[in-house]
């Protein structure tokens, strides 16, 4: 009986194809679960990457086309389907520019409450990516927990706006819900526990010497790369630039605010894992001091309260919602060109408004965080071996629906 | 007080930590095997009894409707839709909303800009529909309470904040105003 051994032509789910001596191509994605809605197109001699090239845009939704077809407060919800769990932070420099067309400033309340949200956002966004980060390395425990304790502050931002993702909470002019009863204290219990938890993380993921092992010397992007490829965000800090919005341009109550920017030296992939640890460290204490320091008032803008009718003043008082009066459906925005920048979860998140003086804005430009981080993968994977590609990936925090949009 | 840049470096790994990195680990790991901390939903025979400020299904009340088509015209969506009805015979028809969640966001823009009040959400987040046809709502259905499906057999229960454990899964009666 002879042995004949058959050799599949084609392996499911991935694309195999010699492209000289030694050197194969293989495709990664966009349905494997490990890359997202992207393609990651490598080229290997063994099991080395030798070329890496990352192939975007499965997720686009030609966002910025259908913004110049929408009112403009309606851009608010269809720019936050950009990142789950960042609503907050990614629709805030669009917020602000349309605020500086318009020529008004938000009260110090709602500035304080955007803050407050954001930095749940910034929190949320942050866990989302450490438990990505946990499974891409086999690390199921930190899978879990990151998922599990992202859930303490989906409720709190729950709480705060009545949905936990998509929150529309910004709007020009201020915000659309107050403070309610007894969210300070409810907050107060959850930054203990976070910060109980991230020493946990520590001991389990961090000081882990497997992960270590994994991450340390692992995708380094140096600072000269970091500053020619101008990546923004966790990423560049963990390559040593002191890059961060809301300190070169504190907007909102940032510049009323105490807190460190850490800024690793590494820039390798342990680097931007501990980053992201001490950055929530940070986001939880600027939530306590928001919620210390909030002066009293309206979250929306005295124009705003002179137009409405009595009943929205009643609803305010009893249910703590801003009533939209019905100008905010068609709000004519004066001509102009205005730009604005936050720091989001991922990084700086820029937008450019121009109107006509119309109902609608005739350009809506968006550049995302991850937009700008993708272009990374092309110069730190080759070299490595395939089984780094994961953890390099995971330390990106790449987010496909946010570089599409 | 603007926010400062602070320098850092990332902690050396030396020959020790492979002894107390492994062991501080699998220490952390046996805590929670032997005391876990879960608040996993046993969904539908559990169910969450969400806050009166979530913003879930909604639902009209057309005494308080004055026509004014301010929803219809804010929805990003365009999930909500007006329709002409004879109230009244021998009157004009009138323009009522109804809407449609095969495309609605729940981004509560028209709850809030109503200006009577006779649009509200309903702490629901969980109906069923059979048909995608079904899901465009008319005006009768518009106006009748949904309900959750595990109403019925579910149990409520309310997540509280926990210093210790993060969110505490308590039965509604329990939970207290929040």
């Amino acid at each position: 009986m002879s042995t004949t051994t058959t050799i599949p032509k084609k392996l499911p789910g991935m694309d195999l194809k010699k492209i000289g001596k030694d050197l194969y191509e293989v495709f990664i994605g966009p349905q494997h679960p490990g890359s997202g809605h992207m393609r990651i197109i490598i080229r290997v001699d063994g099991d080395v990457i030798v070329e890496a090239d990352p192939d975007l845009g499965y997720v686009h939704r030609t966002m910025e086309k259908l913004a110049e077809g929408r009112e403009f407060i309606k851009i608010v919800p269809l720019m936050e389907r950009m990142a789950i769990l960042d609503a907050c932070n990614i629709t805030l420099p669009y917020v602000e520019a349309v605020e500086k067309l318009m020529d008004i400033e938000p009260p110090p309340r709602a500035k304080y409450l955007r803050v407050l949200l954001c930095e749940i956002n910034r929190v949320a966004s942050h866990l989302y990516g450490m438990g990505i980060f946990g499974v891409f390395l086999g690390h199921s425990t930190m899978y879990m927990w990151p998922f599990g304790d992202r859930e303490v502050f989906v409720e709190l931002a729950e709480k705060l706006t009545g949905a936990r993702l998509t929150h529309t909470y910004a709007i020009p002019g201020g915000v659309r819900r107050d403070l309610p009863q007894g969210f300070k204290e409810d907050a107060e219990k959850a930054v203990r526990y976070m910060f109980k938890r991230l020493e946990e993380y520590r001991k389990i993921f961090l000081d882990n010497p497997v992960i270590q092992k994994r991450l340390i010397d692992v995708g380094i992007i140096s600072k000269n790369l970091a500053a020619k490829l101008g990546i923004v965000g966790p990423n560049v800090r963990a390559s040593g630039i002191k890059y961060d919005v809301r300190i070169i341009e504190p907007y909102e109550a940032y510049d009323e605010l105490d807190f460190e920017v850490p800024v690793y030296e590494e820039g390798d992939a342990f680097a931007r894992a501990w980053i992201r640890i001490i950055e929530i460290q940070q986001s939880l204490n600027i939530i306590r001091q928001v919620l210390e320091k909030m002066p009293e008032g309206d979250p929306m803008h005295e124009k705003f309260w002179a137009k409405a009718p009595p009943l929205y003043k009643k609803v305010f008082q009893e249910t703590k919602r801003v009533k939209l009066i019905p100008l905010f459906a068609n709000l004519k925005v004066p001509a102009g060109r205005a730009f604005a920048r936050a720091e989001a979860g991922r990084g700086e998140v820029v937008y450019m408004v121009e109107s006509q003086n119309a109902m609608k804005p005739y350009r809506v430009r968006v550049v995302s965080p991850s937009f700008r981080n993708a272009i990374v993968f092309k110069y730190i994977v080759p070299g490595h071996r395939i089984a780094d590609l994961p953890a390099i990936y995971g330390s990106i925090d790449y987010f496909p629906p946010e570089a599409d949009r | 007080m603007p926010g400062k840049v602070v320098e850092k470096q990332t902690p050396k790994p030396r020959f020790i930590n492979a002894i107390t990195g492994n062991l501080g680990a699998i220490l952390v790991g046996l805590k929670y095997f032997a005391n876990p901390n879960r608040f996993t939903l046993k969904y539908p025979y559990e169910y969450i009894e969400l806050r009166n400020t979530y913003r879930g299904f909604i639902v009209l009340d057309m005494k308080k409707c004055i026509g004014c088509m301010s929803c219809a015209r804010i929805c990003p969506a365009s999930a909500m839709k007006m329709v002409k009805v004879t109230v009244q015979e021998g009157k004009k028809p009138k323009p009522y909303p109804v809407i449609n969640y095969n495309r609605c966001i729940f981004c509560g823009m028209c709850v809030d800009v109503c200006p009577t009040e006779a649009l509200a959400h309903l702490p629901v987040h969980d109906v069923v529909y059979l048909s995608m046809d079904e899901m465009d709502l008319d005006l009768e259905r518009f106006q009748q309470k949904v309900e959750s499906p595990s109403v019925k057999e579910g149990v409520p229960v309310k997540y509280v904040f926990d210093p210790e454990k993060g969110l505490v899964k308590v039965p509604a009666s329990e939970g207290g105003e929040s």
